[in-house]
């Protein structure tokens, strides 16, 4: 019993040791291919996905998606990109929601999802296995762990 | 008006959701000599027995996004409030358009933002601390206004300049002894300019109110000491017509597992009943997995600027004397899925003339140092 409860915790330890990148896929940032961003700095990421900035550099509206809490790409993509929990992103969003200065991004559930809500929205813009971004969308960020 | 508004936009349409945030809180002190409370709007406070009354809260938020551009939003919240009662109130109501994206303009009854996080001060699940540090906040007994903001964000290069401006009349009731003070009416008007650079964000803001009503004085002078103001003293300690000026700086510092703030404010009274003041905070916390331990120091000093016209009105600007200092330091873990239990150690060591931030204060016995010990639960969903 107590073996199999820890096992968990040593496969995390063994992911926290190991280089993230030979476990698993690159996550990318990507955009609707034609809304005419080419590429984006980190920062800009950040500014978007949390609610800084909503438009692009070229006037456009950017409209991000992020995923449901029990998605293992969200906690990814924030750890990633501001070394953030989930817990705390979902701490700095309540914030923002409570005192009435915004609502959050949009949520879908599944990584497919993202790519049509990209494609389907001028502004656009998600997080995706690189595996996943097909000429639909354009990457402009790439995640290094 | 504005029900008619919400029945027409809820029949339209268009998304809602509903949304809530909630503490469970109980603290206690070290002394029976002066009730804690967590800001002046609370008109008794905790001592020595554990009590859920000063940090629990439920609110629910209902929101109608109607379009890209258009969305109505009404929060009610039930706290420990000036009539001793848990009864719900309506905190926020509100009609908010953007016109761009980068532009937000608000009616209604709006939240006041004239200190950093004051207009989340009761969302516990989105601070780290148990309460926002008291040091820095419990004179702000505002909470909101009727009236209308505007926000901007202009980007500039990676970093973001975000400025806002309001203007409203304030909205409540500020308890004093077991009378109210009415600041319903008084206007108010303030803004702050903000800079997001990286992981470091830079705001000052500045903000003032003009009283429509005189504390009363009076009638708690009455219980005292058996007789009200003299025209003369009425006079001398009179708060209608005079303006509060409050101005803020602050820093935060939030990247990776590292979280850090620096506030500081400057209060300058309109009326001799009430003492100017300085006072601020840092804090910082280290994320350790799911458990974030953090250490703070706050402290407030007020300063009398006039000489007070004789014994009644020394009282009563005695009242609205603070000067002390508190180290906090506490834990947050997140426990569950939007779910946080808090417990924190407040030391706060002052001067015995410090009363303001107290209720039902016995002077003569007040050495202006005690413990506060807290334990909280706060939650969203």
């Amino acid at each position: 019993m107590r073996g199999v409860r820890l096992f968990p915790f040593l496969a995390f330890c063994w992911l926290l040791m190991e280089p993230a990148a030979e476990v698993r896929a690159e996550l990318v940032v990507v955009v609707n291919a034609r809304c005419g961003v080419a590429a984006m700095t980190r920062n800009e990421v950040v500014n978007v996905f949390f609610g800084r900035n909503r438009q692009f550099f070229n006037g456009v509206e950017a409209q991000p998606v992020d995923m449901p809490d029990g998605h293992p790409d969200r906690a990814r993509f924030y750890r990633a990109l501001v070394g953030k929990e989930v817990s705390e992103v979902n701490a700095y969003w309540s914030r923002q929601v409570f005192s009435g200065r915004m609502q959050p991004p949009s949520k879908v559930n599944t990584t497919e999802d993202v790519v049509k809500w990209v494609t389907s929205h001028p502004g656009g813009i998600g997080f995706v296995d690189l595996s996943k971004a097909d000429a639909r969308v354009r990457v402009v960020f790439e995640l290094t762990p | 008006m504005l029900l008619i508004a919400l029945s027409a936009m809820a029949q339209s349409d268009s998304a809602f959701s509903l949304q809530g945030f909630g503490t469970l809180g109980v603290a206690r002190t070290t002394t029976d000599n002066v009730e804690f409370v967590r800001d002046l709007s609370q008109p008794r406070g905790i001592g020595k027995e554990w009590s859920g009354l000063v940090d629990s809260v439920l609110g629910l938020q209902g929101s109608w996004h109607l379009d890209p551009q258009w969305d109505v939003v009404v929060q009610a919240t039930s706290r420990y409030r000036y009539d001793q009662t848990f009864y719900p109130e309506i905190a926020w109501a509100y009609l908010k358009y953007d016109p761009t994206p980068n532009l937000s303009l608000r009616v209604g009854r709006l939240g006041t933002e004239f200190f950093m996080l004051a207009d989340s001060r009761w969302v516990g699940y989105s601070f780290l601390t148990v309460r926002p540090p008291g040091d820095y906040f419990w004179y702000l007994p505002f909470y909101s206004i009727h009236g209308a903001d505007a926000a901007i964000a202009v980007p500039l290069g990676e970093n973001v300049l975000r400025a806002k401006a309001f203007y409203g009349r304030s909205n409540g009731q500020i308890p004093l002894a077991d009378e109210q003070w009415d600041i319903s009416g008084s206007p108010m008007v303030g803004g702050f300019l903000e800079y997001q650079l990286d992981a470091w964000q830079v705001r000052a803001s500045y903000a003032n109110i003009q009283f429509k009503h005189d504390l009363p004085i009076s009638a708690v002078m009455q219980k005292i000491i058996g007789r009200g103001t003299t025209s003369a003293e009425a006079a001398f300690l009179a708060t209608r017509n005079t303006r509060t000026h409050y101005y803020s700086v602050g820093v935060v510092y939030d990247q990776g597992p590292w979280q850090a703030q620096l506030m500081l404010n400057h209060i300058e009274q309109g009326s001799n009943a009430l003492e100017s003041s300085d006072g601020g905070y840092l804090l910082a916390g280290y994320r350790v997995d799911q458990v974030t331990p953090y250490l703070g120091y706050s402290w407030v000093r007020s300063r009398q600027d006039v000489k007070p016209l004789n014994s009644l009105a020394a009282y009563v600007m005695a009242d609205s004397h603070s000067d002390q200092h508190t180290t906090f330091l506490g834990m947050r873990w997140d426990v569950a899925k939007n779910l946080a239990l808090k417990a924190q150690w407040d030391a706060i060591r002052g001067d015995s003339t410090s009363i303001f931030p107290y209720r039902q204060d016995r002077r003569a016995l007040w050495n202006g140092s005690m413990d506060v010990f807290t334990m909280t639960m706060d939650f969203v969903f």
